[in-house]
């Protein structure tokens, strides 16, 4: 018997390495014909506005481009006649760099420095190993991909002033975790393209439940740098981009978060993160429509049961007209636009309050498609555990711009 | 005369530059505009309808106060943060709804065994949550347990500077006066941590459903305890399970104690300072209505009103508390015992619980209505119909009144 496994054993390995060289081969042929390919015509960015699609990087000297967006907000804004906030923020300064190390490896990075130097924290490290259109392999501080608008959120590009809920309250964007996969397209130009991306990741860690204040939080347990449970999450995304300015993606993540094993001892139930997101771009009736929905379960500790939330949800669909390309003959890439959201996120799906739902309109001024200038006034209404509402509003002008 | 070009100007750089002009007078006039509304950026509700107002007459320094107690008041912790290892709630505000009555998902059960809080089975309180690590408790057999609601904060500090002898005043526990009403202090012993009441001897309770506490700072500090697991420098150790493994206690791994000395502080500053909602309009039905809680004589347990004597904090002196208790206890009968002493009271007695803040208790409990010490009675009709023992000739009284009166005395309640 035991011979029988070790030899199903080795045999197993063998076919493994088979395989890989096999792949390799195939990946080595199929990458010079695609080489052939790039010289002709550029791929679209894989992800549009993501981390390869920052025209202002493009480029530069040698095979580094150093760049980077910074953004600044003016506010004022109220929640039942009371002052709240009224003042300046520098929101962030964030450096990016991409380097082509060669026709196989690109590395990407971002730092990014928010709120005037208040968090410092590398967002994205990545190192891509390019292999072929189908598959490539990633690794390092990764953008989980689980909705768009984690991947592609720089706000010169973003519409309004402030990234929507379910990214920021919700999901906790930017949501960056060390890890290692794979990403691939199918397809390519006109006829519309498919994408996939699907990562080993730290996952989230305690601080979800332990360190949030507020009830379950995912916003509290992203930075897990150093894995606490030595269980890898698992996230992926699929995205069909049937023409330009279209793409439609379904996401998902499911792993553990709690530290459930110590020295191979079982010392708690092993307790889940699943993320379920569905999001879309494209254009319609004369407008640019963008949004996105994200589900969330958490395993909660049954001592916490009722007060820490086991289901949260929260979306956002916001619209835009842009209008004005040559009012300005001094700046002929100037541009106006409108928009529009609504958006929303419960915080408990099994009680009535904790929630918020916010309606934005805003408009906004790009003196190139770099730069924007943006006026937001947000109306909110939140509602506590109690189901107690409060209505909030909010005037923003930001400045933002690539550099 | 036609207008010199700057050197270098590119031809139509003016016009350019006053076209580009619009858009920013465009921006500034949405901006002004929007400045200038103020409705668009929410209006504040009257502090007459909140129950998380201040008293009117604050200093500025005392406002200050005010608004840093109020954070705290509203300062959920985590288990990070000191929650726990046992617990029923996350931070007082959680409890409190807008500082008002609690729901019945977030009541309190107390247990005690002939007056024993079983302290050593985890009594009086039952902290039904835990924290990581940590084992929450369950209601253990034989012993007597009574649910309670978690009463409104609002006016604590006026009630808290009544003269002790303007409220034992009302006291006639042998009912001298053939009224069929005895109420009666209860008295008790203020605990260690309290200097100021120090030195063993009791004073009257006034505070929570059987006026077993006797001051703000001892309510604060013991439900940051009991209900929170929260350590002060007032109760330095953590409330454990003493029914669970006696590893488990090193599940709350924060240095005790958790929570500042100033924070506790700043949270007794706030709740005195909390105003009571103002009564509604005494319209012609509700004077008749007042007609009727006097006919019916709800006045002898809900006293309309005590003037408050001295304090620390001015805007408390000499004022009118208008609570519509006595603040005594009374024998509320068989149907509403919970049969759990409390202190001096027994398992019948109750403190009459004050009527005002009934005006807005909907607006804060998403429409709804829970009254009485377990929230059992939906309505105020329902609330007196459950009256006994003392108040059993009271509630005969209000049930042969012909329907348009027991209304309006209903609608006196509610506008209180």
């Amino acid at each position: 018997m035991r011979f029988a496994r070790e030899s199903l054993r080795r045999g197993m390995r063998s076919l493994v390495a088979g395989i890989t060289c096999i792949a390799c081969l195939h990946c080595a042929s199929v990458e010079a014909q695609h080489a052939d390919t790039i010289a002709a015509s550029e791929p679209p960015p894989f992800v549009a506005g993501g981390y390869d699609d920052k025209p202002h990087l493009r480029g530069l000297f040698g095979r580094i481009a150093v760049g980077g967006y910074a953004e600044l907000h003016a506010l004022w804004q109220r929640e039942d006649g009371a002052t709240d906030d009224a003042g300046f923020l520098l929101k962030r300064w964030n450096l990016l760099t991409s380097t082509r190390v060669s026709d196989h490896v690109h590395v990407w990075a971002e730092v990014e420095i928010e709120e005037g130097g208040e968090e410092v924290r590398l967002e994205l490290a990545q190192m891509d190993f390019l292999c072929h259109p189908r598959l490539n392999l990633r690794g390092g501080m990764l953008l989980l991909p689980l909705g768009r608008f984690n991947l592609a959120h720089d706000s010169p590009r973003n519409e309004f002033t402030d990234r929507p809920l379910v990214a920021t309250d919700l999901i906790g964007t930017a949501l960056a975790m060390p890890g290692l996969g794979m990403f691939g397209r199918f397809g390519a130009g006109a006829t519309g393209s498919a994408t996939y991306e699907l990562y080993a990741v730290n996952g989230f860690d305690g601080g979800i439940i332990d360190a949030s204040s507020d009830g379950t939080r995912l916003t509290e347990g992203g930075v897990n740098v150093e894995d606490n449970n030595a269980s890898p999450a698992v996230v992926a995304r699929t995205a069909w981009m049937p023409a330009e300015g279209s793409e439609f993606g379904l996401s998902a993540f499911t792993g553990a978060y709690n530290r459930f094993r110590i020295e191979g001892l079982d010392v708690d139930e092993r307790r889940s993160v699943r993320i379920g997101s569905i999001d879309a771009r494209t254009r319609l009736l004369g407008l640019e429509w963008n949004g996105e929905a994200a589900a969330v379960e958490v395993d909660v500790p049954p001592g916490l049961g009722g007060i820490y939330a086991s289901r949260q949800s929260g979306f956002f669909v916001e619209s835009r007209r842009v209008f004005g390309r040559r009012w300005i003959p001094s700046m002929p890439a100037a541009s106006f636009s409108a928009g529009a959201r609504v958006e929303g996120v419960d915080f408990d799906r099994d009680l009535a309050g904790d929630s918020r739902i916010q309606l934005t309109g805003g408009l906004h001024f790009r003196p190139t498609p770099e730069t924007v200038f943006k006026l937001d006034y947000a109306r909110s209404r939140s509602r506590d555990r109690f189901h107690n509402p409060a209505e909030g509003a909010a005037l923003k002008f930001s400045l933002t711009s690539y550099f | 005369m036609r207008p010199t070009r700057h050197p270098g100007a590119r031809p139509g750089f003016l016009r350019g530059v006053a076209l580009s002009i619009r858009p920013v007078f465009a921006l500034a006039a949405v901006v002004l505009g929007l400045a200038a509304c103020d409705r668009l950026m929410t209006t504040a509700p009257s502090s007459g309808d909140l129950f998380d107002a201040p008293l009117t007459g604050l200093s500025a320094a005392e406002l200050a106060a005010f608004a840093e107690g109020d954070a705290q008041f509203g300062l959920a912790f985590a288990p990070a943060a000191g929650l726990g290892p046992i617990f029923n709630n996350v931070s007082c505000a959680s409890c409190h709804s807008g500082d008002g009555r609690g729901r019945p998902e977030n009541a309190l059960t107390r247990f005690s065994r002939s007056g024993d809080p079983v302290r050593e089975l985890g009594g009086p309180q039952l902290q039904d949550r835990a924290i990581p690590g940590a084992e929450a408790e369950t209601v253990p057999e034989g012993v007597e347990t009574s649910l309670r609601l978690p009463p409104p904060v609002f006016g604590v500090g006026l009630i808290e500077a009544i003269p002790e002898a303007d409220i034992l005043a009302y006291a006639d526990e042998s009912d001298a006066d053939q009224d069929g009403i005895s109420g009666r202090p209860n008295y008790v012993t203020p605990p260690d941590f309290l200097p100021a009441h120090g030195g063993g001897v009791p004073v009257v309770g006034r505070f929570s459903r059987k006026a077993q506490v006797a001051s703000i700072l001892q309510q604060t500090v013991e439900a940051y305890h009991q209900d929170m697991g929260i350590t002060t420098d007032f109760i330095t150790d953590d409330n454990h399970n003493p029914l669970a493994s006696g590893a488990t206690v090193a599940a709350d791994r924060v240095a005790d104690p958790e929570l500042a000395t100033a924070s506790v502080l700043a949270v007794v500053a706030y709740l005195r300072m909390l105003a009571p909602p103002e009564p509604g309009p005494m319209t012609p039905g509700r004077i008749r209505g007042r007609a009727m809680f006097d006919q019916v004589q709800c006045g002898s347990c809900h006293v309309p009103s005590f003037e408050t004597g001295t304090s620390s904090i001015p805007a408390l002196r000499n004022r009118t508390a208008q609570l519509y208790s006595d603040l005594l206890l009374h024998d509320m009968g068989e149907g509403l015992a919970d049969g759990r002493p409390d202190g001096q009271a027994n398992g019948r007695e109750w403190r009459t619980t004050p009527l005002w803040g009934l005006r807005i208790m909907r607006e804060f409990l998403k429409g709804q209505v829970f009254l009485m010490h377990d929230g059992r009675a939906r309505s105020v009709d329902q609330a007196i119909r459950l009256h006994g023992g003392e108040a059993d000739s009271a509630r005969i009284r209000f049930e042969a009144l012909p329907s348009a009166d027991r209304a309006a005395l209903i609608d006196f309640v509610e506008s209180r």
